[in-house]
């Protein structure tokens, strides 16, 4: 059996809105293997960005715990989840979430920035991410030169570039069409099964859900299809 | 890939907002420059007086001649070494717009008495020879082209020629000044000369003399000559006022009022502007990079690196701006100097102006950078990327 790198433990997450809290993850305990590529679907306010947030520790649960690797991410410092997220776990967000100012490479060698690799260091092992992307021939493209699919491999290597444990995509094929989609869908298959990387993707397209080893199904905060949860 | 031109870049990601913003720094910090220098320029001369030369003028106006024999008599004063008489002139060069300093003066105790009047001694030699000869500072020499052997036509307005002709001096020498209170814009003649004239009826005018320069002998303080000197004139027939240099010096900036004051305010208003400035430009910048900010915290990046990326922004902005004010103020020396004329004649930028203009610049990037900073470091990663444009 895989080890577990990814544990909910009876989390419980809500927002206020309007002076009224509305529930997002309702004691929630659902889990992760490593090198699973694991899809969640469900409808929007289900609680899916949520669950890849508290993973990260961009967000905080309400209770619970949130183990990563052996750690209950919702009690490290804010120091603590910046250096935790540089070395485990590294974000693919549907809006690509490049910054807009600077080129592929250097996109993609901006994390690299966190580690003591020398300059050359950073630039070789960004360009070797871009190479896995595929996109060598557009490391000097600034992401308004590239195509959505392009700009969505780009933030993929800029992901894959510090070589973290875990991969959290917020509907990384959202904003592509079906040709874009796939090579994105593919990519991460890829990354999966080639170099083992746990990835937890959220998404709403059922064509998506299919690249996935395993999908999760959620509604109101709660997993729904209880023979995969 | 560096912190440095992240934020390099991200100045650049709007060139125009950017450049106007290094544009207006460049302007107010020249603005500082110029204003504070006028104020230190003024100043300087007042710092720089000799202790060891006290100056004796009318009692009522500085306007009022004194009797040339006062001369004689100041001389026989007890800790008297040397006395020089100094007339205004008050001469126009081809027009009114013209005007320079010209003083009547006595040449070899002039030399004496002012160590750091620097001129060659064959330079020094002819003018002592010459009852028409003028020394013109380097200053005066380079705006009007002059040479030595040239000969300046001055329109007497104190003291015209009778027949209507223009005063002629030569030039027997260029003096360059060591120290700043004494200008090289200034034209010194022989006073002889211009009595001789005055006596043969050849120009009209008042005889005497402006004011006496009295150098020391040893031992002696300013206090007590000059004391000496005003007391022995106490029952006439002119009363004197005599004052060390430096508060002879100190008079004419008086005669300014609070300008030094007024100039002081002004460049506090171009700095406080120019925060605004920067400020507003800063905080346009921080709206529009929330999402930049949470893809930075996203990637693992501390809070400290976004405050950091603001404070390298701000204060690169306004480092450059400033910058370029420095050396627009450091090549309008001359200009200025020459445009100032007699009025400032020792303008010019000192290095405490630009130490403290790079200070300001600095603590203005510090401070306009430091609210953008410190909202960056309280933004949530996840709402920054979910609200960000």
């Amino acid at each position: 059996m895989a080890e577990v790198v990814i544990r909910f433990e009876d989390v419980t997450k809500a927002y206020r809105k309007g002076g009224e809290a509305l529930v997002v993850l309702d004691h929630l305990d659902m889990s992760v293997e490593a090198g699973e590529f694991l899809a969640l679907m469900g409808p929007s306010g289900s609680g899916k960005s949520t669950i890849l947030n508290l993973i990260g520790g961009l967000d905080l649960p309400d209770s619970g715990a949130v183990w990563v690797q052996g750690t209950d991410v919702s009690r490290l410092s804010a120091d603590a989840l910046s250096s935790f997220r540089a070395n485990h776990v590294a974000y693919v967000f549907q809006a690509f979430n490049l910054i807009p100012v600077l080129t592929a490479e250097e996109n993609v060698a901006l994390p690299l920035l966190l580690t003591p690799l020398t300059k050359a260091q950073r630039r070789e092992q960004s360009r070797f991410a871009l190479e896995i992307v595929g996109l060598s021939d557009r490391m000097d493209h600034k992401p308004k030169q590239l195509s959505g699919g392009q700009e969505q491999r780009v933030a993929i290597a800029r992901a894959i570039a510090m070589d973290p444990t875990i991969l959290l995509c917020d509907e990384p094929t959202g904003d592509l069409d079906r040709d874009s989609a796939d090579q994105v869908l593919e990519l991460l298959a890829r990354l999966s099964s080639e170099f083992g990387k746990t990835i937890v993707m959220v998404t709403h397209d059922l064509q998506a859900s299919e690249y996935a080893s395993r999908t999760v199904h959620l509604d109101k905060g709660v997993v729904v299809d209880p023979t995969i949860a | 890939m560096s912190l440095s031109l992240l934020a390099r870049r991200q100045a650049g990601g709007h060139p125009m907002r950017t450049l106007l913003t290094v544009g207006a720094a460049t302007v107010a910090i020249f603005l500082f420059c110029f204003l504070r220098s006028i104020v230190t320029s003024l100043d300087a001369a007042v710092e720089a007086s000799a202790s060891n030369r006290i100056i004796t003028g009318s009692a009522v106006s500085l306007f009022q001649s004194l009797p040339s024999a006062y001369m004689g008599q100041i001389e026989a004063i007890e800790g008297v070494e040397s006395v020089s008489r100094f007339t205004w002139f008050g001469g126009r060069y081809q027009s009114e717009e013209n005007f320079f300093a010209q003083f009547g003066c006595d040449p070899e105790t002039l030399m004496q008495q002012y160590p750091e009047l620097l001129l060659p001694d064959a330079q020094k030699r002819a003018w002592v020879r010459d009852r028409r000869g003028a020394i013109i500072g380097q200053g005066l020499a380079d705006q009007y082209g002059w040479k030595i052997g040239d000969t300046i036509p001055l329109i007497g307005t104190i003291y015209p020629r009778v027949d209507g002709s223009d005063w002629e001096f030569t030039v027997c020498g260029i003096y360059r000044s060591a120290k700043p209170n004494l200008d090289e814009v200034t034209m010194y003649f022989h006073w002889e000369y211009m009595d001789r004239v005055l006596e043969e009826g050849g120009s009209y005018g008042p005889r005497g003399t402006s004011v006496f320069v009295v150098k020391l002998a040893d031992g002696f303080t300013g206090e007590e000559v000059s004391t000496a000197i005003d007391a022995y004139y106490s029952g006439g027939p002119q009363r004197t006022r005599t004052q060390t240099e430096a508060a002879f010096q100190a008079g004419f900036v008086s005669m300014l009022g609070n300008l030094p004051t007024f100039l002081g305010m002004l460049g506090t208003a171009v700095l406080i502007a120019i925060l605004f400035g920067v400020v507003n430009t800063m905080t346009i910048a921080a709206r529009e990079r929330v999402r930049s900010m949470g893809i930075l915290k996203s990637l693992g990046f501390p809070n400290r690196i976004p405050v950091r990326l603001y404070l390298m922004e701000s204060t690169g902005i306004v480092l450059l701006g400033g910058g370029l004010g420095m050396l627009l103020a450091n090549l309008t020396q001359d200009p200025l100097r020459a445009a100032f004329g007699t009025y400032i004649p020792v303008y010019h930028v000192t290095q405490d102006t630009y130490v403290m203009a790079a200070l300001i610049c600095i603590a203005i990037g510090f401070a306009a950078g430091a609210w953008p900073a410190w909202r960056a470091s309280r933004l949530r990663a996840a709402e920054s990327i979910r609200r960000g444009v």
